[in-house]
């Protein structure tokens, strides 16, 4: 092979690039502890959840000290619960899935941001440090009324917070 | 004008692309430099963020 | 080195008359596609910010569903197979086999494309009872009209039978010619490789659930499984998009720029990387799915990450190939020879210009590619921002301005005007960089893809220094300017259809690389090596993850329905 001197630089370069990115995302990963949804959540028989012992009941609950499980059901064009209120300082861990076709779940302005497929469950652990007031979007086309699909998500400070269903 | 003036004929060993070079040098600068704030200003500083 | 070169006195048209009529009529298809595909994407800009709506909120959807299918299926792949007719065709300088056999595919394609054309029209029209309101991606349980499918599927049959006419002129030349595949073949045989490797994915899908499914032979499928099999497919489509593009940039711009391929050797090296790793990556489209593992993830990160080495070798090769142009036309210094290039010829412009796109969308695809950092821009219009510097420029312009350049050996005409080809796609240019520029920067404060309204009754977005106001305004001038260019564009190529024939000769012979194919490893031709490798990949990859999808929610799903599109709009009105 007959490769000039500067594009074997450019290849080096390339390289470092390449190995530059993967780092920099196992160091998200690692360093900054930011976990990729997963098959943790298992899976459920989207045409009974009402049967279903974690589904049959949206809502938020508290499973320990600062901690909360929010349940979450995806509907054409809807979310239940809405809204959802978790106390500030508090790790929710959300359990979202669908109860008919592809949705998206995104709290605007975050970093949260999960596929809600039915049949799946997205299990996904999130810390909220300080109070605020977020929009929920579904993000994947599912249906014609898709763009009205949205919910709210109300971060209220630790004193204000009344209990799992206020 | 796009006249074809054909002025020399360069072959593979007279030509050096230190021109080529110079612009994927900047190139490689504005990733590096785009992908450092997109990931750390644009997407770390966008929390909360999902963590378990 | 029989055949690099067409004699330069004798026009594709006169020399193979019949190729040239179904290499005209393919590229025609394509822009009947891009015609309608602009009209649906000026409609969308306008109605997503809210600009002008005339249409129901609810109808967005079908516009969308045949701006993407139209767009990226049907443009793209009848451009590529014209230009693949036209490069296996000159590059070996024999015509094809059959031609009865090249117009079956051609009406094959054709065929595929009405059947699924009429099924998202359907969706117009409420007393039709036939929509394929699902989009591009067509996720499951959404269900469109069986058409839908099955236009499909004929579709990606005469791609196939498309490539077998291109392998047998290759067979049949190779068993009368020693040497190197000319690289034009060479790049068309390791493009079709890839394709049939991918579209194993999406034909499963189809044939096997999608289709049984919507004619109603089978109650649920697996949503989880069928969009896996279509992110199978749905990357190296990505590429199937992009190879004639490079095709073009490696073959043809350096004779339009006034010099020589740099290397032939990296142009095979590239290709090879491209059948190679193009497919082992479609789980970077399902970062935020539930139900794969975080390391099935990473494998696909790593991969995709590599894919970016034939892309950054590509950046180098064809930018030396035009400098070396430059050069020999007189330019001089560290970056003014950029200045001797031939700026004021369409062609070479349009390709430039969408080189230099592709170089940003580049970035955007590397942070697309990064694994968590998918948090941030998933389902974003980040996305679309991204794809249409790729597909929708560095595909599309090339496209363009490699029909200025092939008007004349194709249909013995010359270009009406070619100022106002120059103006096409300069607008094309600036177009597309209010629009992606703006829908990055939505992206980045979460404003979703694929919605008609958003605009949301409880929050707004925070658009941090700017507004959102702003980016709509950039999202609408941007997408009327793409839409002015392509009317340009096709009403150029039509007066120049309606004027009368040239006379004499046109030069449109490709010079020789700087550093031809003995420069290079005779194992680079060896396709059925790559091959093997690329299964090889493609077998790591996907195993474990669909072995575990299917494990965990079974071939035909843990319990879904199904939700045929017209069904949900009815219930949206009751």
């Amino acid at each position: 092979m007959n490769v000039h001197t500067y594009e074997k630089i450019w290849l080096v370069a390339s390289l470092f690039l390449i190995v530059g990115f993967i780092a920099t995302v196992v160091y998200g990963a690692a360093g900054a502890g930011i976990a990729m949804v997963d098959a943790s959540g298992g899976t459920v028989d989207s045409t009974s959840l009402s049967e279903n012992e974690r589904f049959g009941e949206p809502g938020v609950e508290r499973v320990g000290d600062g901690e909360y499980e929010v349940t979450v059901v995806a509907r054409q064009f809807m979310y239940q619960p809405d809204p959802i209120r978790v106390p500030a300082d508090s790790r929710v861990t959300f359990y979202v899935t669908s109860a008919d076709v592809i949705h998206g779940f995104q709290v605007v302005g975050t970093n949260v941001n999960t596929m809600v497929i039915p049949g799946q469950v997205a299990k996904i652990t999130v810390d909220f440090d300080e109070p605020a007031e977020y929009g929920i979007i579904c993000n994947e086309y599912c249906g014609q009324g898709h763009h009205d699909m949205e919910g709210k998500l109300v971060v209220v400070p630790e004193d204000e917070y009344g209990g799992d269903d206020a | 004008m796009a006249t074809d003036r054909e002025l020399k004929e360069i072959g593979h060993d007279e030509f050096d692309p230190v021109g080529t070079l110079t612009l994927i040098t900047v190139y490689f600068l504005i990733l590096v430099g785009m992908w450092v704030l997109t990931y750390f200003v644009e997407f770390l500083g966008n929390g909360p963020t999902v963590v378990g | 080195m029989t055949s690099e070169e067409l004699p330069g006195e004798e026009l594709f048209l006169d020399r193979f008359p019949d190729e040239a009529q179904v290499v005209r009529a393919s590229l025609w298809s394509a822009f009947v596609a891009l015609g309608i595909g602009a009209l649906a994407g000026i409609v969308q800009a306008l109605h997503r910010v809210g600009y002008v709506r005339f249409i129901d909120s609810a109808d967005y959807y079908t516009v969308l569903t045949l701006h993407g299918v139209l767009l990226v299926i049907s443009f793209t792949i009848f451009f590529l197979v014209g230009l693949f007719t036209w490069a296996v065709t000159r590059s070996l300088d024999r015509p094809v086999e059959n031609i009865r056999f090249t117009w079956a595919w051609y009406l094959t394609m054709v065929a595929g494309t009405v059947l699924a054309g009429v099924a998202i029209l359907g969706g117009f029209v409420d007393s039709i009872p036939i929509s394929a309101d699902v989009l591009f991606t067509f996720y499951a349980p959404l269900q469109a009209h069986p058409l839908f499918y099955a236009g499909l599927a004929v579709f990606i049959i005469g791609t196939w039978l498309a490539g077998f006419d291109w392998f047998r002129s290759w067979w049949i030349w190779r068993s009368e010619n020693d040497g190197r595949i000319p690289l034009q073949t060479f790049m068309v045989l390791t493009s079709m490789l890839m394709w049939y490797i991918a579209t194993i994915g999406v034909a499963i899908s189809v044939v096997f659930f999608l289709l049984p499914w919507s004619l109603g032979i089978i109650d649920q499928v697996n949503p989880l499984l069928t969009r896996t099999l279509f992110w199978y497919f749905g990357h190296p489509v990505v590429y199937f998009w992009l190879m004639p593009a490079y095709l073009l940039w490696y073959t043809v711009l350096p004779s339009i720029s006034g010099g020589r391929l740099f290397s032939d050797p990296l142009a095979r090296v590239v290709f090879v990387l491209f059948l190679i790793l193009s497919t082992p990556v479609g789980i970077h489209h399902q970062y935020l799915d539930p139900g794969i593992a975080e390391g099935f993830k990473f494998i696909a990160m790593t991969n995709t990450m590599f894919l970016l080495l034939p892309s950054l070798l590509t950046a180098f090769t064809v930018v030396a190939s035009m400098e070396h142009g430059a050069r020999q036309r007189g330019g001089e210094g560290y970056l003014s020879w950029l200045g001797a290039l031939p700026w004021r010829d369409p062609a070479f412009t349009g390709m430039a210009l969408a080189g230099l796109m592709f170089a940003a969308g580049g970035f955007s695809g590397m942070v697309n590619a990064g694994m968590n950092i998918n948090y941030l821009i998933h389902n974003t219009l980040w996305v679309p921002g991204h794809f249409h510097l790729t597909v929708g420029t560095a595909v599309a312009l090339t496209f363009m301005a490699a029909t200025y350049w092939l008007l004349p050996q194709l249909t013995r005409r010359r270009l009406y005007s070619r100022t106002i080809g120059l103006f096409q796609v300069v607008m094309w240019f600036v177009g597309m960089v209010l629009m992606s520029n703006a829908m990055h920067r939505a992206g980045l404060v979460g404003i979703p893809r694929r919605t008609a309204e958003p605009q949301y009754d409880g929050f707004a977005f925070d658009a941090g220094l700017s507004s959102v106001a702003e980016l709509d305004a950039q999202v609408a001038i941007g997408g009327t300017l793409l839409f002015v260019s392509v009317v340009l564009f096709l009403g150029n190529l039509i007066i120049s259809l309606l004027e009368d024939p040239m006379e004499g000769t046109v030069d449109r012979s490709l010079p020789p690389a700087l550093s031809g194919p003995e420069d290079s490893p005779e194992v680079l031709d060896n396709l059925s090596l790559w091959v093997a490798i690329a299964l090889l990949l493609v077998l790591l990859a996907y195993s474990l993850p669909i072995g575990a999808i299917v494990a965990d929610g079974g071939l035909f799903g843990p319990g879904t329905e199904s939700y045929p599109v017209v069904l949900s709009w009815l219930e949206v009105v009751t």
